[in-house]
């Protein structure tokens, strides 16, 4: 059985067992991973606090062709964020990130620039201040999105590939995957409108950039929309708990 | 379905136990004599049963209210907030807390689908509104679900209540400093305390 060592970051964790701790890892080199680390949590186990969510560092696994669940040898914790917990805004759009690399990144297959776009992700999260932690959230989202190969278009019809207008909203269709030209929309009615402003953002975002001056009622529209956009195309009807959980939660208690 | 698989079927579905364990387990009780298995079917009638939730702290107990909230020597003016019920063990088990808990039930995961309403937060509220309670003790979990759900529930009562504290982090009773990880070492450092 192969032991590889790959650049890693916790994404879920679930207790298994007496003291065992099942692991869902992002990794470098073999995508998306779900891990057994035996003993993770006594409390002087080995693995020590490098367990914890969002924590990046090098994971040495067993790897075994066709097997579910793979084995944690170790992990070296080079970055911990727990300034992830420290903010209910921060902790809720991290998960929301977590959720959309477990759900859509690919299994046993290197993806290095997902990994390196998520961890560009958290870390930018984790240093938000608490008002920006959604445009954060959805910054990194959409660029885990791009990097997924799912970027609306945004610039020409999604459907008839026609220029659209750059000033103005324009209908936005979750099915065509963008932005609709004024004769498609007659022809494929439902959707959003989205302003000229809203579509920048999301072109920003995707091409990891930062908006600044979005307001809460913004944020929460962007988070719909965002939500509504996975769930077309890459949720197979399933619910994306942390997502919703993000925008609906009420964690930002009084 | 035959009895076999049923029994397995059922022991599948515990945490931890997966089809081969449950077909383990299944076959050991049928090599051992029958009282052994009557007498464990018996035990978790009478779990079923007699055990439930307190109606005052949700911890798991054969009496409402339990032993520990009907206990008149305990501190009714520190309570201290965990996360399941088993956790209460563990802290009953160092004989150094002579307050009252209170079980969340959970801890807050938006991956798990687990909420803010999902856990004993307003019941906690309130007892603290009540009255009574000096301090809140938090002792959720050292993890980052954990903190999120201590901030969370700290920003709930805060209002309420003159102090709420969270359990101290660091190096472990017996443990090695040339061993701990950083960000262990680096929480015992930032949670120090004169002496």
């Amino acid at each position: 059985m192969p032991l590889v060592a790959t650049d890693a970051i916790v994404l879920h964790a679930f207790d298994y067992s007496e003291s065992s701790r099942i692991l869902r890892l992002a990794t470098r080199e073999a995508g998306v991973q779900s891990v057994l680390a035996r003993g993770a949590r006594r409390a002087k186990s080995r693995f020590g606090t490098a367990l914890d969510l969002f924590a990046q560092g090098t994971a040495q696994l067993y790897l075994k062709e066709g097997r579910d669940l793979q084995t944690l040898a170790g992990f070296d914790v080079l970055h911990a964020r727990p300034a992830l917990g420290a903010d209910l805004g921060r902790f809720a759009a991290a998960s929301a990130l977590a959720e959309l690399v477990l759900r859509f990144g690919t299994v046993n297959e290197a993806h290095p620039a997902l990994f390196d776009a998520l961890a560009h992700a958290l870390d930018h999260l984790a240093t938000a201040e608490p008002a920006q932690a959604s445009e954060a959230g959805l910054a990194g989202a959409w660029h885990l999105v791009a990097q997924l190969g799912f970027a609306p278009s945004l610039g020409a019809c999604s459907i008839c590939h026609a220029d659209v207008r750059a000033d103005g909203p324009l209908p936005f269709s979750h099915v065509a995957g963008g932005v609709l030209c004024a004769g498609c929309a007659r022809t494929h009615p439902g959707g959003r409108t989205l302003p000229s402003a809203a579509r920048e953002a999301i072109a920003t975002w995707s091409g990891a950039g930062r908006v600044h001056g979005l307001d809460a009622r913004e944020a929460r529209a962007h988070q719909r929309l965002l939500r509504e956009f996975l769930q077309e195309h890459l949720a197979d009807g399933r619910l994306l708990r942390a997502f919703e959980a993000w925008e609906h939660g009420g964690w930002s208690a009084p | 379905m035959s009895a076999i698989d049923e029994l397995a079927a059922e022991l599948a579905k515990l945490p931890g136990v997966g089809r081969k364990t449950a077909l383990r387990l299944t076959y050991h009780l049928l090599k051992q004599p029958p009282e052994t298995s009557r007498r464990l079917a018996a035990a978790l009638e009478r779990l079923v049963e007699r055990v439930r939730r307190c109606s005052v702290c949700a911890n798991l107990t054969e009496e409402d209210p339990c032993a520990i909230c009907g206990d008149p020597r305990r501190d009714r003016g520190i309570l201290c907030v965990v996360e399941e019920a088993s956790d209460i063990s563990a802290i009953e088990r160092t004989g150094e807390f002579h307050g009252i808990y209170h079980v969340l039930g959970g801890r807050l995961s938006p991956l798990d689908g687990i909420g803010p309403e999902d856990l004993g937060v307003q019941q906690l509220v309130d007892r603290v509104t009540a009255g009574g309670v000096r301090e809140v003790i938090l002792a959720t979990n050292p993890s980052l679900e954990g903190e999120a759900t201590a901030l969370y529930v700290q920003r709930q009562v805060g209002p309420h209540v003159a102090v709420v504290s969270r359990i101290a982090r660091g190096i472990p009773v017996g443990g090695d400093l040339e061993y701990a990880d950083g960000v262990t070492i680096a929480q015992a450092i930032s949670a120090r305390r004169e002496m």
